[in-house]
């Protein structure tokens, strides 16, 4: 029955692969997510902070009630400020504490690389794939943010809905939703201003990056997100093939829209001039992979371009995410010329 | 004179042990009344423990307010009310309602197809349910429908339509009968595995929503999908109690069964229709759980016999407190998966009775 699960890889590697799979999912693949686009309001935000230093002033009253379309398309009546959160994607617990509002977080989904630390103490109320609904009812939240593109099931949100929880669904399947997923968790939280100067910082950084890797040659690069049994790297036009490319690299993909696995004799004819290690976390270390059958003949392999770099700041739809590309860019051009961190 | 008397009471104690034994055999329907009370007691407690604590006076009072409008004059939070009424009452009733349906259907197919292996998926259906809720999984539009969503409705289709298949094929084989039917089960349940597999190889993000459903499990437990699967698992094991004496017919092989005057072919395809019918709307609302209807009819036989009138409605009873019992603890532990823990409780109790098991039976 459970035949097809790839058996060789541990549980908790298993768990962020599917994480990985599911932050980064193909924007071409399954469902279609309208994701909202909010209309920057003029003047609202000019200086871009960064996000540690965002002050949180409360917004000014007519914030609320708002509806708001999420990212499956439905409709979300908020009828007062929350003040008792439930944040059911990692990303959006990053992104409230970057709001300055992680004190209302009631409950939050389990998070193995743990950010930010305060986020420690919250109760976990869900897992990768699974919800627990009896204790979300039992925290009795104002809002509960959950993942979409199955990333809290479906199920579970239906649940929420139906004994009468306010649910907001987020699923960034490309960069500019991030950004748009930001600003509609900033609507939602009473946070606008603070979530567009967000947003706008993070922007900065992408700029940065842009700017200062648009002269340079781009390498192609193959990012390994695991290889204990098959392969596994970027999908065509996943989130992360995007952040490759933003980042002044020449993705190789899977050649399919939304499946993850590789084969190696399309990467051996790919021919990657640069190796990026997203499983380093787990150990795996350039040596290992200059020993694996078949990998000698890559480009990569006999310049001993494998690098590792930091998983998690790259594929989560997050506030560090401009943190993610400059660490992106630096692992693809180790002397690339980079603006100090802030934009700045 | 101590060990003398210490060997006297425990001859003592065995004889009233197999008095006992004598006793559950002559009268099983003491037995059905003691297990019966077990399953109540069973349930309340259920209904009194989760994740979040909440005090067993406020869940009476919620109880009574719901069931017969008394007002207690205690006051509770929403939040707790939509615990108990909402998630934890519709959530222990499935979990006895698909405990009884596994047990009653396994004790079904194993008379029927005179396998003590068999169990209520060896037909097919388990496959064809899980490839239901893939396939259903797969297509991206949600429809929900009195919120039996897509998943459900495929699943129950899924199983139907694998026993269908299964048992026309069957017929078509040259030596027809019970070999014949496993095996032509056996061949369509790899068929329809293999097409699970390639759906979980295409399925991407929706993965896990498929080997959730393979693990089992009553979180999507409510009360609108109790009320569908209800009456089909009533029916459904209302027929199977009905025809109690023509199972105990055909467990004696058909030639036997066709002298005492059973309509062998008929009363078959009857009890195979009724035993899926069972088994289908259990798993649309649960998922695939093993081990209940492969074991529970065994544990009952090793204690009253084989008897088909003895043992099927003692089924439906231990199989709901099976069950009851497992997502209990499945969710004090977290809410992991049931079948997890019904195979834990259950094996080592099963291995028990079986190296005590003084006689034994035949299938």
């Amino acid at each position: 029955m459970d035949a097809s699960l790839p058996r060789s890889i541990p549980r908790s590697r298993f768990g962020t692969l599917l994480a990985a799979v599911v932050l980064a999912a193909a924007a071409a693949g399954c469902g279609t997510p309208q994701s909202t686009r909010i209309t920057p309001q003029p003047g609202a935000t000019t200086s871009a902070l960064p996000p540690s230093t965002a002050t949180p002033d409360p917004s000014p009253s007519p914030a609320f009630p708002v509806t708001l379309v999420d990212d499956e398309g439905t409709e979300v009546e908020i009828t007062t400020e929350p003040e008792r959160i439930v944040s059911l994607t990692p990303a959006t617990t990053e992104i409230l504490f970057a709001l300055g509002v992680g004190d209302h977080i009631v409950g939050r989904v389990e998070d193995i690389t743990l950010f930010p630390p305060e986020a420690g103490p919250i109760p976990e109320v869900a897992g990768f794939g699974t919800v627990n609904v009896e204790a979300i009812v039992g925290l009795e939240p104002d809002l509960v943010i959950a993942g979409g593109n199955f990333f809290t099931p479906p199920d579970g949100i239906e649940r929420l809905r139906s004994v009468g929880l306010t649910v907001l669904v987020v699923y960034a399947p490309d960069v500019e939703t991030v950004f748009a997923d930001i600003e509609l968790t900033g609507r939602a939280v009473g946070r606008a201003d603070e979530a567009l100067a967000l947003a706008d910082a993070i922007r900065a950084e992408f700029d940065a990056v842009a700017t200062a890797a648009s002269d340079l040659a781009r390498p192609r690069v193959f990012y390994e997100l695991d290889a204990t049994g098959a392969i596994y790297g970027p999908a065509d036009a996943s989130f992360l093939a995007e952040m490759i490319a933003l980042a002044g690299g020449d993705p190789i993909t899977t050649g399919s829209p939304d499946a993850f696995e590789i084969p190696l004799e399309r990467l051996i004819a790919a021919d990657p001039e640069v190796i990026l290690l997203g499983d380093a976390a787990y150990g795996v270390t350039a040596d290992a992979v200059a020993a694996r059958a078949g990998w000698n003949v890559m480009t990569a392999v006999r310049d001993g371009a494998i690098r590792p770099t930091e998983d998690v700041i790259i594929t989560r739809p997050g506030p560090r995410l401009g943190e993610g590309l400059r660490s992106l860019a630096l692992a693809i051009h180790p002397d690339l010329d980079l603006p100090a961190e802030g934009g700045g | 004179m101590t060990a003398a008397s210490a060997g006297f009471g425990a001859a003592r104690a065995r004889t009233r042990r197999s008095l006992l034994r004598e006793g559950a055999r002559r009268h099983p329907r003491a037995l059905f009344g003691a297990v019966a009370a077990a399953l109540a007691a069973l349930a309340v407690l259920a209904v009194g423990f989760g994740t979040v604590a909440i005090a067993p006076e406020t869940t009476m009072a919620i109880v009574l307010h719901r069931v017969l409008g008394l007002e207690t004059g205690a006051t509770w939070s929403a939040a707790s009310e939509t615990i108990v009424w909402d998630l934890r009452i519709p959530r222990v009733l499935t979990a006895a309602m698909v405990g009884a349906a596994l047990a009653v259907a396994g004790a079904t197919f194993q008379g029927l197809l005179r396998n003590p292996l068999a169990d209520p998926y060896v037909l097919g259906t388990a496959s064809g349910a899980a490839l239901g809720a893939a396939v259903a999984l797969l297509i991206p539009v949600r429809i929900v429908v009195v919120e039996f969503g897509l998943v459900h409705a495929f699943a129950f289709v899924g199983a139907l339509l694998a026993i269908t298949v299964v048992y026309r094929l069957s017929r078509l084989s040259a030596w027809s009968g019970m070999t014949s039917l496993l095996l032509t089960g056996y061949a369509v349940g790899s068929l329809l595995a293999a097409g699970l597999a390639m759906a979980m190889y295409l399925s991407g993000a929706t993965l896990r929503q498929i080997f959730a459903f393979l693990l089992g499990g009553f979180e999507a437990a409510t009360w609108p999908r109790l009320a569908i699967a209800l009456p089909l698992v009533v029916f459904g094991t209302a027929g199977i109690l009905w025809r109690a004496r023509v199972l105990n017919g055909l467990m004696l092989g058909e030639e036997a069964a066709a002298h005492l005057g059973v309509d062998v072919r008929r009363e078959r395809a009857i009890l195979l229709a009724l035993g899926s019918l069972v088994t289908a709307a259990a798993v649309a609302v649960s998922g695939l759980i093993g081990f209940v209807g492969l074991v529970v009819p065994h544990v009952i036989r090793l204690v009253v016999g084989p008897s088909a009138r003895a043992v099927l409605p003692l089924s439906i009873v231990v199989g709901a407190c099976l069950l009851v019992l497992a997502d209990l603890g499945a969710r004090l532990l977290g809410d992991i998966p049931v079948g997890v823990v019904s195979a834990l409780v259950g094996a080592p109790f099963f291995l028990f009775l079986l190296r005590r098991a003084q006689s034994g039976y035949e299938l």
